[in-house]
């Protein structure tokens, strides 16, 4: 495995005075009486890459789907782009989601519609009538490095392509922040650490990335930021981080 | 503007695109959908015809012959006919004098002979008034009744059992109709809910992807709704076609038995527009209620 990091930033990111993502105290109880995330302060500025680590069933993916508001809060507050969305009303969620770019572990492909297809989708239901589709669409698959797959169907690519796709169509709209939730679990290393590149490559292009992974070794290896979280509450958060806590074996 | 007509056609595409990749659930919902509504339509036109077959044994119960006492002056009954005659729920009402039901009761020879015995006439002259409701009959009877110069005896030949039971028969059927309509109607909104649930289900990432890259809620539900509106539409025109020639073999074969029934065209034409039209809305709305599970995150 190469540790040619996709070249860094030379200037640290531009912080704004507010950050693109904040929690105040955000804490999340199920029905059933599972409380998936306790009391969860968190500031992430524009151009911020994040790892969001911890053991299965930690809260990472409810903090995810707090984000995109595909749950609420039980208690607490959540800012995107300085709006509360802890509150949003059902009627304003597009265009909220419209600032998120996202995958996760399962691609979520449609299979009867070409990789150029896929990704031109998501532009047809948010923007019909885009012009220019096409080009969008193969400039973006030019970035994800997939410009010669574009008629082929996602069972005739690999689960590396397939997740390279999915990265392209949540692109396509030039989201804000790109949310990744365990892109590249059911990638093996060499591939994952491809995929783990891109993100670095969309980061450096100003995007915001927070990527939700179990895989240890790229986050050892690309150290940025990393937010640890257990049993639902944030247990670490260090600007260039590692998957353990330095010297433990614990988080 | 561009926008509009791009989200329709993305609609219309894949409502179309739909239906046909999942043409045997789809036909499975037309085939249903046109069962349900030909049973309406059916039962709708049978309703109106047995009403309309009915109506007219109304219209011909319709009489009422108010008998005249012996003694009330000519200008009394001149002044009483016409005061019903004006009456907007009258029909006609024709003078019948002693002599003339005299000659009408002779055509039974017994009553002639009775008449023969007797020497004079004892029937009454009458008023035989047409109204236009049947249920006006037991007013117009009452009316007769506080007029002195009816006959105090037997001031008319009403008969309120047979008239009331007619009635009665006529508005059951009414409702009967009415309420298995509306039982079908239920019934396949039900239907058309779950087939496309079916088609929703099937199509969950589609929309998963839909909500996570910010379509609005109306723009994951116009396809559905075309493709119930679609199917709505289909199985409105076969159903109506089949009630349509049903109704006409029905109408024929009854054609020379004793309760004719007449072929109403406007009631015909107008069944068949509600059919279409509510095939239509009923396959929107099933539709709307069948997508609706699915957009509430």
């Amino acid at each position: 495995m190469s540790v040619a990091v996709a070249e860094r930033s030379s200037a640290p990111p531009q912080h704004a005075l507010r950050p693109v993502i904040s929690f105040h105290g955000v804490s999340k109880v199920y029905p059933n009486g599972t409380e998936a995330l306790r009391d969860v302060d968190l500031a992430i500025h524009q151009g911020d890459f994040c790892f969001l680590v911890g053991p299965s069933g930690a809260g990472k993916s409810t903090l995810v789907r707090l984000l995109i508001r595909d749950e609420a809060p039980s208690t607490g507050r959540i800012f995107i782009d300085g709006q509360e969305v802890s509150r949003m009303s059902h009627r304003k969620l597009p265009k909220l989601r419209r600032k998120f770019g996202i995958v996760f572990q399962d691609y979520k492909l449609l299979t009867r519609r070409t990789v150029a297809q896929n990704v031109a989708f998501a532009l047809q239901v948010t923007r019909p009538g885009q012009r220019h589709l096409r080009e969008k669409v193969e400039e973006v698959l030019w970035i994800v490095g997939l410009e010669d797959k574009l008629d082929k169907f996602p069972d005739e690519l690999s689960g590396g392509e397939q997740q390279r796709v999915a990265i392209a169509r949540a692109l396509v709209h030039r989201p804000r922040i790109f949310l990744a939730d365990e892109p590249t679990g059911n990638l093996d290393p060499d591939t994952s650490w491809g995929i783990v590149q891109l993100l670095l490559q969309i980061n450096h292009r100003g995007t915001t990335v927070l990527m939700a992974t179990h895989n240890r070794e790229v986050v050892d290896l690309v150290r940025r930021r990393v937010i640890a979280i257990d049993n639902g509450r944030v247990v670490r958060d260090e600007a260039e981080g590692s998957y353990l806590r330095e010297g433990t074996a614990t988080l | 503007m561009r926008q509009i007509f791009a989200s329709l056609w993305f609609a219309l595409h894949s409502a179309g695109q739909n239906f046909r990749r999942n043409l045997g659930v789809s036909l499975a919902g037309v085939f249903t959908m046109g069962l349900i509504i030909f049973l309406v339509g059916g039962s709708l036109l049978f309703t109106h015809s047995v009403d309309t077959v009915l109506q007219g044994q109304e219209q011909n119960a319709s009489h009422l012959k108010i008998y005249l006492s012996d003694n009330a002056s000519l200008a009394a009954i001149t002044n009483f006919e016409s005061r019903l005659k004006t009456d907007p729920r009258v029909i006609s009402v024709t003078f019948e004098t002693k002599d003339q039901a005299a000659h009408q009761a002779s055509q039974n020879p017994d009553i002639a002979s009775a008449l023969n015995v007797l020497g004079s006439n004892p029937l009454p002259a009458s008023l035989n008034l047409n109204v236009r409701k049947l249920t006006d009959l037991s007013q117009f009877n009452a009316e007769a009744k506080a007029t002195p110069i009816v006959d105090s005896t037997t001031p008319t030949d009403y008969n309120s059992d047979v008239i009331s039971k007619l009635n009665t028969v006529i508005t059951v059927i009414e409702w009967v109709g009415a309420i298995i309509a509306i039982i079908l109607l239920t019934i396949s909104i039900v239907i058309i809910m779950n087939t496309i649930r079916t088609a929703v289900y099937s199509r969950r990432t589609e929309i998963e992807i839909m909500k996570l890259v910010g379509a609005t809620d109306w723009f994951v539900r116009w396809p559905f709704i075309l493709e119930g509106m679609l199917g709505g539409l289909l199985a409105a025109i076969f159903s109506g076609a089949v009630v349509f020639g049903a109704y006409r073999l029905f109408v024929q074969a009854a054609q020379g038995n004793l309760l004719s029934v007449p072929f109403d065209v406007r009631y015909t034409v107008t069944l068949l527009i509600v059919l279409l039209v509510g095939g239509v809305a009923v396959g929107a709305f099933g539709s709307f209620l069948g997508v609706r599970r699915f957009l509430s995150a």
